[in-house]
């Protein structure tokens, strides 16, 4: 693409982004996201199902704005608590706990804090160019499908989530079929059957994203965290010299580059984004270091590369969603409920319909980043004190406001009774290690393939083969059974040897 | 095989749910190849479903998988309750009775609440809630309970 049409491009979105209302709702998304971040067992995901009801009443400018917001500031927020408390305030600062906490016990927090900021900052700015270079090309590419490739495409998205999801993929299996039934229900929109109602009239139009959302993640996480004592131990509330040494920017430039190459790159992969790159990262600069034995004890190469590398792939995340509309992880499924709230169809066709939110939402991480340093750095303070909230008192502001949230949707206290089960069921499922991730993919993807299996199937009159005899269809569904074979080859090997094992 | 394996509940749950859905679904239409009825996605997801499970149960035979943890009864009962009351309660009774019911519930959920320090955080959620929602947001729910508001 020529650099003529990026910088147009830029243009457009900055004149969105930068309108006072536009800044406020980026400001409030990385507030946000920086405080959810912060306090540990109240992910993104949660927060945002909690908010899609709010952001009905903006516009769909601002609404994105801010939801992308969360994501990224979580990101942010994250790396505080892994740093000073030992715990990761966000799944994808795991590996951040472990030079990052020993830092703070050496005293040395603030340059700890400092680049993790800085090198989160350094990755959305990349990243953020990254999406602007990228969508383009592939919403150009995504207008050529037709609905084949999309059926195929869908098939490939969901073999990704079961792929990357933790734990066993038979359970990512049985998740994704069973998001995808629970999608199906409610009133079949081709021929006005209704499916799986039980007479319910509230199920009519099928259960909600947003009640299915808040109770599988909000409220089955109240009930986890709740069993659970929690133990913090603050290093220090306050946190003294910020600036990190000239030797500790020397350390960390190599690493910093090297995460927001990955975490970009991992961050496109459908499945992948934040969590994945962050270990990646961690994982390579331990391979790649002359001594390796040091990490764990406070090296901030081990801050520096996972901080830098979850910040690019939570941005980049966004590249399948917006131009393919597809969503790649949970919170891309957010994004995409926040879309269909102010009937936006993800897809292709939101560049060309809509080039201002587009545009004006890609621009405005770059503020949202910007935002994030000054939040981050000169105002640690706050933020700190922040987790002296002990998570009982949380737990009863989450859940009212999960209630408060699914009752104004309709204004109907049934859509409460949703959550409730909802809850109970995502309770069930972490229980048996199910991931709910997959589940939420399949719920989004069921009734859209659903869709394109009969735009397809009509066009090709009824013939099956159609699927593979298209070749961009073909590409997907090998790509697919290429992965699958990837996953389940070992998973075959090893559970072979346990029966030869117990045979012996 | 081990009942309470995590595999073999899982596998059961998910061909509970598969085999309930086949039941359910039995009469939705198939259609033709050309025009696919309103019965033949879910009927191919129930038998995925189905399979899965069977291939879970065959997991738990020949390995071994994690047992069932025991589960958080008091925190599971507590929040289910706190969001029965909410959904059977604001419309009739309004939002601070409707909180004080559902937050004292989620407060009885675990065993670490301080009472001295619960009862001044709620009547800030009490505060803020109203101030937010009915004021801010100008949501339509009664603040006080229907009758009183009325007589």
């Amino acid at each position: 693409m020529e650099v003529g049409t990026l910088f147009s491009n830029l243009a457009l979105g900055l004149s969105v982004a930068i309108t006072l209302q536009n800044l406020l709702w980026c400001l409030a998304g990385a507030v946000i996201g920086t405080a959810i971040g912060v306090l540990p067992g109240v992910g993104p995901v949660a927060t945002m199902a909690l908010l899609l009801p709010v952001t009905y009443l903006l516009p769909a400018e601002g609404a994105l704005i801010m939801l992308a917001g969360i994501y990224y500031g979580a990101q942010y927020g994250g790396s505080t608590t892994a740093i000073l408390v030992n715990l990761p305030g966000e799944s994808s600062s795991v590996v951040t706990t472990l030079d990052g906490y020993q830092m703070a016990r050496q005293g040395r927090a603030g340059p700890a804090l400092a680049i993790a900021a800085l090198g989160s900052f350094f990755a959305g700015c990349v990243a953020t160019i990254a999406i602007a270079i990228a969508a383009p090309p592939l919403t150009r590419l995504a207008q050529q499908f037709t609905p084949p490739d999309y059926f195929s495409l869908m098939v490939l998205g969901l073999v990704f989530a079961i792929v990357m999801a933790r734990g066993s993929v038979l359970k990512a299996f049985g998740m994704v079929f069973l998001g995808m039934l629970l999608g199906l229900a409610g009133t079949d929109v081709n021929t006005g059957n209704t499916r799986f109602t039980f007479g319910i009239g509230d199920l009519f139009d099928g259960i909600g994203f947003v009640p299915l959302a808040m109770g599988v993640f909000g409220i089955a996480e109240i009930i986890a965290n709740l069993t659970n004592p929690e133990r913090r131990d603050l290093v220090s509330a306050k946190v003294s010299g910020l600036l990190p040494t000239k030797d500790d920017l020397k350390r960390a430039i190599a690493p910093v580059l090297r995460g927001t190459f990955l975490g970009g790159l991992l961050g496109i992969l459908p499945g992948g984004g934040a969590i994945l790159a962050s270990f990646s990262a961690y994982t390579i600069e331990k391979k790649l270091s002359r001594t390796p034995e040091k990490f764990g004890t406070g090296m901030i190469e081990g801050v520096a590369a996972p901080e830098s590398a979850n910040n690019a792939a939570a941005q980049t995340s966004f590249i399948p969603m917006l131009t393919l509309g597809i969503p790649s992880n949970a919170v891309m499924a957010m994004m995409i409920g926040g879309m269909m709230i102010h009937g936006i169809i993800p897809g292709p066709q939101v560049m060309e319909q809509r080039p201002g939110l587009f545009w004006g939402m890609i621009v405005s991480m770059w503020f949202g980043n910007l935002m994030l340093v000054v939040l981050n750095l000169p105002l640690i303070g706050i933020w700190v004190r922040l987790l002296l909230v002990p998570y009982r008192l949380l737990a009863i502001a989450i859940l009212f406001f999960c209630c408060i949230g699914v009752y104004s949707l309709n204004n109907s206290a049934n859509e409460v009774l949703i959550i409730t089960v909802f809850g109970l069921v995502g309770y069930l499922f972490m229980k048996l290690d199910c991931e709910p991730a997959p589940l939420l993919l399949g719920f989004l993807l069921g009734p859209m393939m659903e869709v394109y299996m009969r735009r397809a199937m009509l066009l090709s009159r009824g013939d099956p083969w159609v699927f593979v005899q298209r070749p961009l269809s073909l590409t997907f569904l090998i790509l697919a059974g290429l992965l699958l074979l990837f996953v389940i080859v070992p998973n075959v090997r090893r559970a072979r040897e346990t029966v030869f094992q117990e045979a012996n | 095989m081990r009942i309470r394996s995590q595999d073999f509940a899982t596998g059961l749950l998910f061909l509970a749910v598969g085999v309930a859905a086949l039941w359910i679904g039995a009469d939705y239409p198939m259609g033709t190849p050309q025009r696919p009825g309103t019965g033949v996605l879910p009927r191919i997801l129930a038998w995925c479903l189905i399979g899965t499970g069977l291939l879970l149960w065959l997991k738990a035979v020949v390995s071994d998988s994690p047992r069932l943890t025991s589960w958080a009864w008091r925190p599971a009962i507590m929040i289910t309750l706190a969001t029965v009351a909410f959904a059977l309660l604001i419309d009739r009774l309004g939002l601070i009775a409707t909180m004080t019911v559902s937050m004292t519930l989620v407060a009885l959920g675990t065993a670490e609440t301080r009472w001295r320090e619960y009862v001044p955080f709620a009547l800030i959620m009490i505060a803020v809630g109203v101030g937010l929602f009915i004021y801010g947001l100008g949501m339509p729910i009664p603040i006080l309970p229907r009758d009183v508001l009325w007589k």
